[in-house]
C-alpha cells in the first residue's frame, strides 16, 4: 500500500481542457471518493494516475517517488472499470490471475491468492465460467476480485457500482466499505453518486470542469460547503436556494429575499454590496405550531418516502423544500411558520461561502 | 385465394425458381468438371453429354499424369507456399497497421487511415505492366518472393480496412485492463485483442488466401521459369498446350478449386462466432 499525491496536473484534449492544476493527496490506507458531475475530468485524472493518458502538466506521486515516467504496468496500480472490462476470452480464474501470470509469479501462489480473493467475494463457485455466463453483479465482483489479488499500491475504481441495479448497488457498497476495512487499501474511487461518495469516502474531492471545488471529509463537505456548486451538489433532496440582499436592520443583518425576509443572527455579516445567495439544507426548516409568524410558507406538495416525508412549499415567491415530521397531518394548501436558525444558513457571494465567525 | 396466398405462392415459386437457377449455373460447371476429371479423353470425345459416370469407369489417371506428368506437385507446393506466406505476411502486417491506426496518436494518423483504400482503388491491370518493366529492369521479375510482394500490394489495403473497423469496435477499457495488469503494448496485442479478433482474422485469412491462391495476372506476366509457376499460372500452361486433353485440364481445374473450399469450410465456423459478447455491461 502506498500514499499518493497528484501535483499540478492539468490536461487539455486538443481545445478542450480536462483538467486544471488539479492537487490531491491521499493517504496510505485511505478511502478518497473523486466526486463530480459527468465530464468534470474525474475519469480522465484516474486514467492519468493508472499511466493510460499522458497529463501535460503535473507529476503523479506514489510514496513520495514520480511515477511519470513508468508505463501502467510499472506502476503497481489496479483499476476496475466502469464496464468491468473482463477478458471475454478467459474464465473468471484466468481473469483474475492475469495480472500475476504477467508478473511471472509462481503457478500455486496464483492459484491461492485467486482463490483466497473468490472466497472474500463470495465467486468461488463462478471460477470457472466465462464472464458472458455471469450476471452485472458477478461480472462486478470478478472485476473486483482482478484488482484485489494484484496487491497494488494503489486501487484505482472508476464507477464499479453505476451499472447494478439500486438494490445490489446498495449491498455492494456496503460490502465495498467493509472490504476496504478488510485489506487496508489506499483507494481512488471515481463516482457522479453522492450518496456513494458520502458514505465510503474517508476523503471527498469534489470536482466540476476540471477543478477542485473542495476536499475534506464528507461531513465537514455536507456542513461547510466552500461554494453554491458543492452546496447543491451533495445533499438529496437538493438544498435550497434564495438570492436577496442582506439589509442592516436595527444593528442585525437580515435577508431580503422575493417576498419574504430572514434574521441571519449575529455572524458579522455586512450588506456586502449587490447580490447575495443563501442556502437552507432540507434538515434545517423548523415547522413551529400556528399559523402566524415572521416566516410564513404555503405547502404545495409533500412527498412521502416512507422513512421520511418532505413538504414543498413556497416561501414568499420561491420553491422551498423541507423535511417534516411523518406525523404531520399537513395538507396541500395549509399555510405553515417555520423558523430557520441563523447558524444554519449557508451565505454565499459571488458563489463562494462567505465565512462568518460564530 | 386471399391476395395475400396468392402473394405468398407466387413468392414461393420465385424462391424455387431462383434456387434452380443459381444451383445450375453455379453448380453445373463444377459439377461438369469434377465428371470430366475422372473420365478419359474417348469418353469426353464420344459421349459430351453423358452426365453420369460408367460402372467402373472411375479414372484417377489424369489426375496422376497432371501430378506426376506435367509438373502439377511442383505448382501446388509453390501455390501453397505464395498463399500462406501471403496470409501470413497480410496478418501480421495489418493487425500492427490497423492497431496503429486505431489507437495510437500519432501525426498523419487519420490521413493514414483514411487513405488505406485509396491504394486499392488502383486496378491491377494498371499497375502490372509498369511493376513488369521496373522488376526486370532490376532482375527480379522471375521470382515468387516478388510475386508475395505484389500480392501484399493488393491485399494489405482491404486486410488493413477490414481489422481497423473490427478494432475500433474493441472497447478500450480491456486493452486499458491489460495494460495495467502488466502488459506491454505488443503483449495486449497478442493476449488480449488477437483473440479477440479472431473472427475479423479468419475473414482476413480466408480473403488473402483466396487472392493469392486465385491469382492470374501477375503470375502469368511475371513468371517465366516453370519450375516457379503457381498453380493458376500452371493450368493456363496446360491449358494451351498442344495436346488438348480435357481431362487433364479437368484434373487440373479441381486440384485448383478443393483446396479453396476446404479453407472456406475450415475458417466459416469462426467467422460468424462473436467473441466480444459478455465482455462489457452497459
Amino acid at each position: 500500500m502506498a500514499s499518493l499525491t497528484v501535483k499540478g496536473i492539468t490536461k487539455r484534449f486538443g481545445q478542450v481542457p480536462a483538467l486544471n492544476d488539479v492537487d490531491v493527496h491521499v493517504q496510505d490506507g485511505e478511502f478518497c471518493v473523486l466526486l463530480g458531475p459527468s465530464g468534470c475530468g474525474k475519469s480522465t485524472l484516474l486514467n492519468i494516475i493508472a499511466g493510460l493518458i499522458p497529463q501535460d502538466r503535473g507529476s503523479i506521486m506514489l510514496n513520495g517517488e514520480s511515477v511519470d515516467e513508468l508505463a501502467p504496468r510499472d506502476r503497481d496500480v489496479a483499476m476496475v472499470f466502469q464496464s468491468y472490462a473482463l477478458y471475454p476470452h478467459m474464465t473468471v480464474a484466468e481473469n483474475m490471475g492475469f495480472g500475476l501470470r504477467m508478473r511471472r509469479l509462481p503457478k500455486d501462489v496464483i492459484h491461492e491468492r485467486v482463490f483466497e480473493a473468490a472466497r472474500l467475494l463470495g465467486i468461488e463457485d463462478l471460477l470457472l465460467r466465462k464472464p458472458r455466463e455471469l450476471s452485472g453483479g458477478q461480472q462486478q465482483r470478478v472485476a473486483m476480485g482482478r484488482a484485489l489479488v494484484r496487491r497494488p499500491k494503489v486501487f484505482l475504481l472508476d464507477e464499479p457500482l453505476s451499472n447494478l441495479d439500486a438494490r445490489l448497488r446498495a449491498n455492494v457498497r456496503l460490502e465495498l466499505k467493509r472490504l476496504h476495512r478488510q485489506i487496508k487499501g489506499t483507494i481512488i474511487y471515481v463516482t457522479h453518486d453522492q450518496v456513494e461518495a458520502m458514505t465510503l469516502g474517508d476523503k471527498v474531492v469534489v470536482m466540476r470542469k476540471g477543478m477542485v471545488h473542495q476536499m475534506g471529509p464528507p461531513g465537514r463537505i455536507y456542513a461547510e460547503p466552500t461554494d453554491r456548486f458543492v452546496a447543491t451538489f451533495i445533499g438529496s433532496p437538493e438544498i435550497n436556494i434564495f438570492k436577496g440582499i442582506i439589509e442592516i436592520k436595527a444593528g442585525h443583518p437580515v435577508f431580503k429575499g422575493p417576498g419574504f425576509s430572514l434574521g441571519l443572527g449575529e455572524r458579522g455579516l455586512t450588506p456586502m454590496g449587490g447580490y447575495v445567495e443563501i442556502g437552507i439544507r432540507p434538515e434545517d426548516v423548523t415547522v413551529l405550531p400556528g399559523e402566524e409568524g415572521p416566516l410564513l410558507a404555503k405547502v404545495e406538495m409533500l412527498s412521502n418516502l416512507g422513512s421520511e416525508m418532505y413538504i414543498h412549499a413556497r416561501l414568499g415567491e420561491e420553491p422551498l423544500t423541507f423535511q417534516a415530521a411523518k406525523s404531520s397531518a399537513l395538507k396541500p394548501g395549509d399555510t405553515l411558520s417555520l423558523r430557520i436558525e441563523p447558524p444554519k444558513i449557508h451565505v454565499f457571494h459571488k458563489g463562494r461561502r462567505v465565512r462568518t465567525d460564530k | 385465394m386471399s391476395r395475400e396466398g396468392v402473394e405468398r405462392a407466387i413468392l414461393r415459386v420465385l424462391r424455387v425458381l431462383g434456387l434452380f437457377f443459381f444451383v445450375f449455373i453455379a453448380g453445373f460447371p463444377f459439377y461438369w468438371m469434377i465428371l470430366s476429371s475422372f473420365k478419359s479423353l474417348q469418353e469426353i470425345l464420344l459421349r459430351p453429354w453423358d452426365l453420369g459416370l460408367g460402372k467402373g469407369s472411375i479414372d484417377f489417371r489424369a489426375y496422376y499424369e497432371v501430378l506426376f506428368e506435367h509438373g502439377f506437385l511442383q505448382y501446388i507446393s509453390n501455390s501453397v507456399y505464395v498463399s500462406i506466406l501471403t496470409v501470413l505476411l497480410t496478418l501480421t502486417l495489418a493487425t500492427l497497421g490497423g492497431y496503429a491506426v486505431t489507437r495510437l496518436r500519432f501525426r498523419g494518423q487519420a490521413f493514414m487511415s483514411y487513405s488505406i483504400l485509396i491504394i486499392y482503388m488502383f486496378p491491377a491491370i494498371v499497375l502490372v505492366i509498369p511493376l513488369y518493366v521496373i522488376f526486370s529492369r532490376v532482375g527480379l521479375r522471375d521470382s515468387v518472393s516478388v510475386l508475395i510482394l505484389v500480392y501484399l500490394a493488393q491485399t494489405l489495403p482491404v486486410a488493413l480496412y477490414m481489422l481497423r473497423s473490427y478494432f475500433q469496435k474493441l472497447p478500450v477499457e480491456i486493452e486499458y485492463a491489460g495494460l495495467t495488469d502488466g502488459c506491454s503494448r505488443l503483449g495486449v496485442i497478442w493476449r488480449i485483442v488477437l483473440p479477440l479478433s479472431a473472427p475479423a482474422l479468419a475473414s482476413v485469412a480466408l480473403y488473402t488466401f483466396m487472392i493469392a491462391w486465385n491469382e492470374f495476372l501477375f503470375a502469368f506476366m511475371f513468371l517465366d521459369t516453370p519450375e516457379k509457376f503457381t498453380l493458376s499460372r500452371g493450368v493456363v500452361q496446360l491449358a494451351g498446350s498442344v495436346h488438348l486433353s480435357k481431362q487433364l485440364v479437368m484434373a487440373a481445374s479441381v486440384m485448383v478449386s478443393i483446396p479453396i473450399l476446404l479453407v472456406f469450410l475450415l475458417f466459416e465456423r469462426y467467422l460468424v462466432r462473436g467473441l466480444t459478447a459478455g465482455a462489457m455491461k452497459g
